[in-house]
């Protein structure tokens, strides 16, 4: 917002072609997850009822959710290949590893906030609140899948699982899908969108750069990193 | 031979209301009141033409005279078959005639047998065929042939399977062997003059509609709570699967009659229900709903509550969520007042400096 006069900024790139068109496949289909899923957990309520009117009805909605869930899984099958067998996603995935430093910036960062200490936390390419909404996405989407799928192939499941596994299933469904909602729609929205320190949105999903002014102010440690290695 | 023609026009037209006055009753009885007085119908059938002056005293009808319904009567002995009576003569809503006031007679026409009648279906019934003809009595007296215990056998008289069903059903045994008041007979879920045919999107056993009309005895505690029945179910049932999707139009999912049965209805304690333990992987089986049902299908419950505390691991779960979701709302709120806070004394550092 403070530095945006100066146009000679130089641009470094943070997110490849490949992760930018994951990210945008990720969110559409987790969007349209969202809300196909909210409407159902809603039902009840004129909130629900609006949405599934929105989406053509009760039978409807449960296709579109469907082929949204289809799309999630094929990229997070996708990407599980792309961190395992290619040297970019496996690199790019152990900087999301999670250490024992980014407990440490989260405790100095807190002490920053409330104003007990004077140091900032210095983060490398990924900060702890990058880390743990990757991380939130990641555990969540692998419940929701898993207990997706139960849900939707239900007769094959029940040759197995008893009656009550299935309202099990049922509750840990709706309960997980409600949490990764409020942790990406509402935290990482407003990280990337509302924040001051964005608003009125960060380009990285799009442009794929960061400029190396805001890099050194959001991620102290990889500044230097990209800036050491071209001297 | 103009004007004869007028005249004699004039008093054909006066003449049934010039005659129209009362036969006594009395008169009637010279030959209806025999018994054993019958003829022959074209069919062959033997027609009773004996009238027990009894039964029609102690009908709501005691103080009506035979032409009062029989209009078509006008000299004795007539020479026609009377015509069927018709009972909108008096039973319409702004009637002079002390009759009920009413128009049921219009929801009737609408009905599935007022439709059906009028199309010339001879067996759909007219109001005689469940009324009664000379004994009809008020509803709320136990010898009407629509009192409530009375109906059952009523519309037995046509539905002979269905009736046949319903005495062995929970419902049938309550009301009929039991005289429980508050069990159903036929038209407390069927309804009464405006009965449609179950297809129809509007009949009260409609698929979109069945659930309402179970739910009217079976979500009220005064009506089915008295006896030791949950009346949790109904409400249960609409927000599970099955209930979302019925509630929402769709015509495939069960609702309570596809599980529970319709006019063969039994407890689930009872080895024939299709809802007792050892029935129901055979009951979610069937080929259009669960086919290759097994007996995990009868493991928990089926109307399950995960808000209370007896649904164990899923009431649990079901809380964990719960508190889990305020957490991740309250982390949320606090992150962003914290980044805040952060940002505003970046940006005020900022300005000290140069």
């Amino acid at each position: 917002m403070e530095d945006n006069k100066n146009k000679n900024e130089e641009f470094v790139e943070r997110m490849n072609l490949n992760l930018r068109i994951q990210h945008i496949i990720l969110f559409l289909s987790l969007i349209i997850l969202a809300i196909s899923g909210l409407a159902l957990y809603f039902h009840d309520t004129w909130f629900g009822r609006f949405l599934i009117q929105l989406e053509g009805g009760i039978e409807a909605r449960g296709k579109i959710h469907r082929f949204s869930a289809i799309v999630l899984i094929i990229l997070s099958i996708y990407h599980v290949i792309y961190i395992v067998f290619s040297e970019e996603g496996h690199s790019e995935f152990s900087k999301l590893l999670v250490r024992l430093q980014d407990f440490k910036d989260f405790l100095t960062d807190i002490l920053y906030t409330l104003n007990i200490s004077p140091n900032h936390a210095e983060f490398e390419k990924y900060s702890y609140r990058e880390k743990f909404q990757y991380w939130g996405v990641g555990v969540g989407v692998i419940i929701m899948i898993f207990t997706g799928l139960i849900l939707w192939f239900q007769d094959i499941a029940m040759a197995v699982l008893p009656k009550w596994c299935i309202d099990l299933t049922f509750v840990i469904h709706g309960g997980a899908g409600l949490v990764i909602f409020f942790l990406l729609f509402i935290w990482h929205l407003y990280d990337v969108h509302l924040s001051p320190f964005n608003f009125p949105m960060n380009s990285v999903w799009l442009t794929g750069k960061i400029s190396l002014d805001k890099l050194r102010k959001t991620h102290y440690k990889e500044f230097l990193k990209i800036t050491g290695e071209r001297k | 031979m103009k004007f004869t023609h007028f005249l004699l026009l004039i008093l054909i037209l006066l003449m049934p209301s010039g005659l129209n006055a009362t036969i006594s009753i009395q008169k009637c009885m010279i030959c209806h009141g025999k018994p054993g007085f019958k003829k022959v119908e074209e069919s062959g059938k033997m027609k009773e033409l004996y009238v027990n002056f009894s039964v029609l005293e102690n009908s709501v009808h005691k103080k009506k005279v035979c032409t009062d319904c029989h209009a078509d009567v006008v000299e004795i002995p007539h020479r026609h078959t009377p015509e069927k009576v018709k009972c909108i003569r008096c039973h319409y809503k702004g009637n002079p005639e002390g009759a009920p006031q009413s128009d049921k007679y219009l929801e009737y026409q609408k009905s599935v047998h007022g439709r059906e009648s009028e199309k010339g279906n001879p067996k759909a019934p007219v109001c005689q065929e469940c009324h009664g003809n000379h004994d009809i009595r008020h509803t709320k007296d136990a010898l009407s042939r629509v009192s409530k215990l009375n109906v059952p056998k009523t519309c037995g008289r046509c539905h002979m399977d269905i009736y046949a069903q319903y005495v062995k059903s929970i419902h049938g045994k309550s009301l009929l062997v039991e005289h429980k008041q508050d069990a159903p007979s036929c038209t407390d879920c069927h309804g009464e003059h405006n009965i449609l045919a179950p297809e129809e999107s509007e009949s009260t056993v409609n698929p979109v509609n069945v659930v309402k009309t179970c739910a009217h005895c079976h979500e009220s505690v005064d009506i089915v709570g008295k006896y030791g029945i949950e009346t949790t179910q109904v409400s249960l049932y609409e927000h599970s699967f099955h209930g979302i999707a019925v509630k929402y139009g769709s015509k495939k999912v069960a609702n309570c009659a596809s599980c529970h049965g319709t006019h063969n209805i039994l407890p689930p304690e009872d080895p024939d229900s299709p809802v007792n333990i050892n029935n129901i992987p055979k009951t979610c089986g069937k080929p259009e709903c669960h086919p290759g049902a097994n007996k995990n299908y009868a493991k928990g419950k089926i109307h399950v509550n995960p808000k209370s505390r007896e649904s164990g691991v899923i009431y649990w779960t079901g809380l964990f969520f719960k508190y889990l979701t305020i957490l991740t709302m309250m982390a949320l709120v606090i992150h962003i007042l914290l980044d805040l806070n952060r940002r505003s004394k970046e940006w005020r550092e900022q300005k000290k400096k140069p």
